[in-house]
């Protein structure tokens, strides 16, 4: 018996890697659950929107003003030094892929244009499925040209247009035979109906896995303000499946 | 959990004030009581790794004095026997101050009629937070009660949706 706290983990996408297998199962084999799962996703969603829309309103003045006190504060960057599940996440409601990120980008989310990477000998580490790699030195993230805009809302936004899930489902069959420069065009629809392309911009190596960097055709329009973000995403093979193990987000 | 201190820190304790306060007064105020909190005691807190967790109980233990004090009022009388008039439920709300979508507003109105466990934890979850850091906010005890309460209330938020 499948625990229904799972069902939930599963649709916010938020479950450990390793019990999809089986919590997908019990989905496919009995319409209670699956019915459940719908209704955990569509929750998710909801308050998804919720936090978003209250968060996207103009504070009043007078914490307009204190937010300027603590912007001040000289806080210290936090250095990460656990290791993170940066994979199986193909939802953002609570904090997943933005929390990976947020971690990332400590130490250089300030900069304008090399955010993460590894430093010396400090190795950082990233789960991948159920194996542990060294971060690879061609994991990177760009950040935004512009201080004042918000990764975690850029992020946000991109995963609400972008089903990691699907997204897999069709580059895993394909991307094998791709060569570089070749077009895939995904299931994946903009908010205009348009059909998502990607194109395949280079292959490479992560620790013994075989990695491949895609990118998507046009920039995207990720913020109000957001001129067109280049978007490209490495994918590395795990157990013979492609997951995504960095998002690359620069201008 | 590391935050980045500006107005979308604020704006997330907006969303949880909402689950704090259960639709009883302004979450700005109780936001606003948190931040002087913080801001007056810099020192202590400003290196803090967890400015969120700080900033959410003190605006819990605001409310609570608020209720407190709110109890203590309705014994009170004024020079003429009347009662004095408690404000309480008649509060402006932040449904009030801000323009929701008709989606969020309907949902944000069935959450007020849920419980004080359900609202909190829904609003938290509508915050974003990963469940470590909503155990380490409510103060529950084990991550699995934290996740089993989290599955009820958005069951039972989708049956009064329904």
């Amino acid at each position: 018996m499948i625990d229904e706290t799972k069902i939930m983990q599963y649709a916010d996408g938020t479950l450990p890697i390793e019990e999809h297998e089986e919590v997908k199962k019990a989905i496919e084999a009995d319409p209670k659950l699956k019915e459940l799962y719908n209704n955990f996703q569509e929750t998710g969603d909801l308050l998804f929107k919720l936090g978003n829309e209250i968060k996207s309103k103009p504070l009043p003045q007078n914490l307009q003003d204190k937010a300027n006190i603590i912007k001040s504060w000289k806080k210290p960057l936090a250095k990460e030094t656990g290791s993170f599940n940066f994979f199986g996440l193909f939802k953002i409601q609570y904090a997943g892929v933005a929390a990976a990120f947020a971690m990332f980008f400590v130490g250089g989310f300030y900069t304008n244009t090399f955010v993460a990477s590894l430093d010396g000998d400090n190795k950082k580490t990233v789960m991948m499925a159920t194996q542990k790699i060294d971060t690879p030195k061609e994991l990177k993230l760009r950040g935004m040209p512009n201080t004042d805009e918000d990764l975690s809302t850029r992020v946000t936004n991109l995963y609400r247009y972008f089903d990691e899930e699907q997204f897999l489902n069709d580059i895993n069959s394909k991307i094998d035979n791709m060569n570089l420069n070749d077009e895939f065009e995904s299931s994946l629809e903009d908010n205009d109906g348009k059909k998502v392309r990607f194109i395949l911009v280079e292959n490479f190596n992560a620790n013994g896995n075989d990695c491949k960097k895609v990118k998507f055709n046009e920039p995207l329009k990720l913020s109000s303000n957001d001129q067109g973000t280049d978007v490209s995403l490495d994918l590395c093979k795990i157990n013979n499946n492609y997951e995504i193990s960095t998002i690359n987000l620069s201008k | 959990m590391t935050e980045k201190l500006d107005e979308n820190f604020i704006k997330s304790l907006v969303v949880i004030a909402l689950g704090i306060m259960r639709g009883k007064g302004d979450p700005y105020d109780l936001v606003n009581g948190a931040m002087e909190y913080l801001i007056s005691n810099k020192e202590k807190y400003m290196d803090h790794p967890n400015i969120k967790a700080i900033a959410v109980l003190k605006m819990k233990g605001l409310f609570i004095d608020g209720i407190r004090k709110n109890q203590k009022m309705t014994s009170m009388t004024d020079d003429e026997g009347n009662d004095l008039q408690i404000v309480d439920e008649k509060q402006a709300d932040i449904s009030d101050k801000i323009s929701l979508s008709d989606e969020c507003s309907k949902v944000l109105s069935v959450i007020k009629t849920m419980g004080e466990k359900c609202q909190e934890v829904l609003m938290l979850a509508s915050e974003g937070m990963s469940m470590q850091e909503m155990q380490e906010v409510t103060q529950v005890k084990s991550l699995g009660t934290v996740l089993s309460r989290l599955s009820n209330c958005r069951k039972e938020l989708k049956g009064l949706l329904a």
